[in-house]
């Protein structure tokens, strides 16, 4: 066993803390306080950090020097997320095409297709936003009904993608789209479809939260072109489903170092309060101290094995599990510990500063669903994992 | 970075779990349980000391193998509920060891052999415990005063008795124990009151004596949730068996998602302890400064943890689950005994609190 980072790798995080402390101004939480900023301000903020992320060399580490890789592991990729969470840094707005297209461009696009656009998602002039979920498929993402049939060399899509992040402000959506009705997997493709055209409408759709994050989209006959196609006709379903795994090692350590800052405000709230020595009070806090220590030694574990080329199997949908369900724990319990006051939103007067607690509480509903939720997960781990039987 | 066990160490975890599984299965646990006065098997702690189990946590030079090897065998006793006071006696030899007096070495050699058993007295009355002033006095070249759940007290050789005046050696009086057997839903156990008024050696002034009472606490805290890792590993192992065989409503019972999402939380809970405790493990190996913190984390997790995952397997078995004869409520049981002692899941959620990073300023 060996837990430890090697010099190298701490060197790397000190860079990065040090980089950090440079160049982010001020928390995103505080970014949000602002009142002068409204929802289009707070993405160009998210904007411009990535562009400085990316000049820093910051993005796709891991990927050929060509396309800003620098030869990076995923220890590195690993510690680079954690000390950007634990700094309250914004997240990338186009956080999804980079763990997610990126890949998919990488291993299984055309030189043509990285050329055009990795770049552009890199620095993000492009935003980009993913298109699977419908309103008739989710979970069963392969019942997926959008069609795609060939016009000439190209393709006309036609369909309803849903739940769509990023799509009120995206440039382009990667789509999987059915080609095949006969074929359950092999039957679906995936495509680069550009959002500014006839035959594509956004529309954004309001969250629990009171923001519109995530939208819906209408495809009437939208064109894709012949080149937009990533891999060959039928390849979609695979390419999709390979590309989740390539991100499996970046998160490992950012739950953790994100929710024990969030922790740390908790801490400083509650002995404001006053509160902090009440035996009920330190039993929760310290429940949950421990709960995410030990979050973070699972996520250590997965990234040992990763860097010694153990493929990580059941630990991924155990981490997602994890993480997810302990956000709503942990928000849960700050909200009840902080009294009424855990209750006010961000802007607010008399609101805490350091952490968006009423924000947190509602936003921490959202993990368990998305990124194939904790049923599908518990699914996994039954099937994949146990080998439970399978029902008749 | 690297999670998996050396070589050595998974040639360890392999040889024993084939010993214990030979010398010691399930089956042996229960006629020790049942029948033996005793409570544990002393022919199989001779063996254990003379192939050198139960100097595990001694330095190397002195034969230990290191924090590591400790819980990978720790799991495996676990995963048999290995019967007697195996733990109680490693963290006895180490701390034996580190007591410069001249009879501990004696009694280190005799204990790490298994060929005589010591265990280390702490507990005082039930809900007034405060192990920095115990009220047994050493005096005179004698210890006085009672201590209680000492784990097979009875039937030790010489015990390590916490006193006002630091630690003190108590080898078994002439005329035996003045023991009380205290009987706990484990029935594998065997607990006792001690009222003392014996001759005795003292060991180490206070100070010391709580430094090293300290490390048997961090140490013990480890092994308990080392073996409550394997308690929790082999109770899943019994459910998901079980659950693929059983048929009801013409179908397997682990085909019901119900009793498949039960399972994949109970591997969530089993696998985390594995992490945390072998994260500990590796922190108290290396000696990374985090070692009392992190062992705190794993012991306050693996109880609780345990509890749901010990506590399911015998839901999911249905009424055999609720027989003597089918084996779920034995790990219940080890299980409970082992969250209750070597600190509370309450004491360390508290140590591990004071102990957080994120708790300094
Ligand atoms: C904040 C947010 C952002 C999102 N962003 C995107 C995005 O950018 N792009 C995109 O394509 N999608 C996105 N999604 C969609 C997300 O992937 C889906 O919501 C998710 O896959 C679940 O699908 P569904 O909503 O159709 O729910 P359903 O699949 O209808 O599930 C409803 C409930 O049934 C349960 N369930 C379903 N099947 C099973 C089963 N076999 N066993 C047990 N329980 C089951 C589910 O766990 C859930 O609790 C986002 C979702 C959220 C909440």
């Amino acid at each position: 066993m060996d837990l430890c980072f090697t010099d190298a790798q701490i060197q790397f995080q000190s860079e990065v803390r040090d980089w950090i402390g440079a160049h982010l101004e001020r928390p995103f939480t505080s970014e949000v306080r602002d009142s002068a900023h409204d929802a289009n301000s707070l993405v160009e903020v998210r904007r411009s950090w990535q562009k400085k992320l990316n000049d820093a060399g910051y993005l796709g580490m891991r990927w050929a020097t060509e396309w800003g890789g620098r030869g990076a592991t995923e220890v590195e990729e690993a510690i680079l997320q954690a000390e950007l969470n634990r700094a309250d840094a914004p997240v990338i707005p186009n956080f999804l095409g980079v763990s997610l297209l990126g890949p998919a461009l990488i291993h299984h696009g055309s030189e043509e297709q990285r050329r055009r656009f990795i770049p552009k998602m890199l620095s993000a002039d492009e935003i980009w936003c993913q298109g699977f979920s419908e309103p008739g498929s989710g979970s069963d993402l392969a019942s997926l009904r959008t069609r795609a049939e060939p016009d000439g060399d190209n393709f006309r899509i036609t369909g309803q993608k849903v739940w769509t992040t990023f799509g009120p402000w995206a440039d382009w959506i990667f789509v999987l789209a059915r080609t095949d009705p006969e074929d359950r997997y092999g039957g679906i493709s995936f495509f680069l479809v550009p959002i500014d055209q006839e035959g594509v409408e956004m529309r954004p759709l309001k969250q629990i939260t009171g923001e519109s994050e995530f939208g819906e989209v209408f495809f009437d006959g939208a064109l894709a072109k012949r080149e937009h196609l990533v891999g060959q006709v039928g390849e979609g379903w695979r390419i999709a489903m390979t590309v989740l795994g390539y991100e499996r090692g970046a998160s490992t350590l950012a739950s953790p170092a994100e929710y024990e800052s969030q922790l740390r405000g908790l801490v400083s709230a509650l002995e404001q309060r006053g509160t902090l020595e009440q035996p009920l009070v330190r039993e929760k806090l310290g429940r949950l101290v421990v709960e995410n220590e030990v979050m973070r030694a699972n996520g250590l574990r997965t990234l040992a094995n990763i860097a010694a080329g153990i493929a990580p199997g059941p630990e991924s949908s155990i981490q997602k599990i994890f993480w997810s369900e302990y956000h709503q724990r942990m928000t849960d319990t700050a909200v009840e510990l902080l009294g009424p006051q855990g209750q006010l939103e961000a802007r607010s007067p008399e609101s805490r500063p350091e952490i968006d607690w009423a924000y947190q509480y509602l936003w921490s509903r959202a993990g368990t669903i998305y990124s194939g939720s904790s049923e599908i997960q518990r699914n996994i781990i039954a099937k994949r994992v146990l080998h439970m039987p399978t029902a008749r | 970075m690297q999670f998996d066990l050396n070589e050595d160490q998974a040639l360890l975890r392999r040889s024993t779990r084939e010993f214990l599984e030979k010398e010691a299965p399930l089956a042996e646990t229960r006629v020790v349980m049942e029948e033996s006065a005793e409570g544990y098997a002393k022919n199989l702690y001779a063996q254990l000391g003379d192939l050198g189990y139960a100097g595990l946590l001694l330095s190397e030079e002195e034969g230990g193998l290191g924090a590591i090897a400790f819980a990978v065998v720790m799991a495996e006793m676990g995963r048999v509920a290995f019967p007697g006071p195996f733990l109680d006696l490693t963290l006895a030899v180490q701390m034996l060891a580190n007591c410069p007096e001249a009879s501990a070495r004696e009694w280190q050699d005799r204990a790490g052999a298994g060929s005589a058993l010591v265990v280390i007295a702490q507990g005082e009355d039930i809900g007034s415990t405060d192990p920095a002033s115990p009220s047994v006095v050493f005096e005179d070249n004698r210890v006085r005063g009672s201590k209680v759940f000492v784990p097979f007290g009875a039937q030790a050789d010489a015990l390590i008795v916490s006193t006002a005046q630091g630690l003190a050696l108590v080898p078994r009086p002439g005329a035996g124990w003045n023991a009380m057997p205290l009987t706990t839903l484990d029935h594998a156990q065997r607990f006792v009151r001690l009222n003392f008024d014996d001759e005795a050696i003292r060991l180490t002034d206070p100070e010391s004596g709580a430094a090293l009472l300290a490390d048997a606490l961090r140490l013990g805290a480890l092994g308990a949730s080392a073996q409550m890792f394997g308690i929790m590993e082999r109770s899943l192992e019994i459910a998901v068996a079980y659950t693929s065989e059983r048929e009801a409503f013409g179908a397997p019972i682990g085909s019901f998602q119900a009793l498949q999402h039960r399972c994949a939380d109970m591997l969530i809970q089993t696998e985390s302890t594995r992490s945390a405790t072998f994260r500990a493990a590796w922190a108290e190996e290396t000696g990374t400064g985090e070692a009392a913190y992190l062992s705190s984390v794993a012991k306050a997790w693996a109880g609780p943890a345990g509890r749901f995952v010990c506590g399911q397997t015998i839901q999911l078995l249905g009424g055999v689950g609720f027989t003597w004869e089918y084996d779920p409520h034995i790990y219940l049981k080890r299980l409970k005994t082992l969250e209750q002692f070597h600190g509370s899941t309450a004491w360390h959620i508290e140590n591990a609190l004071a102990n957080a990073p994120l708790m300094e300023a």
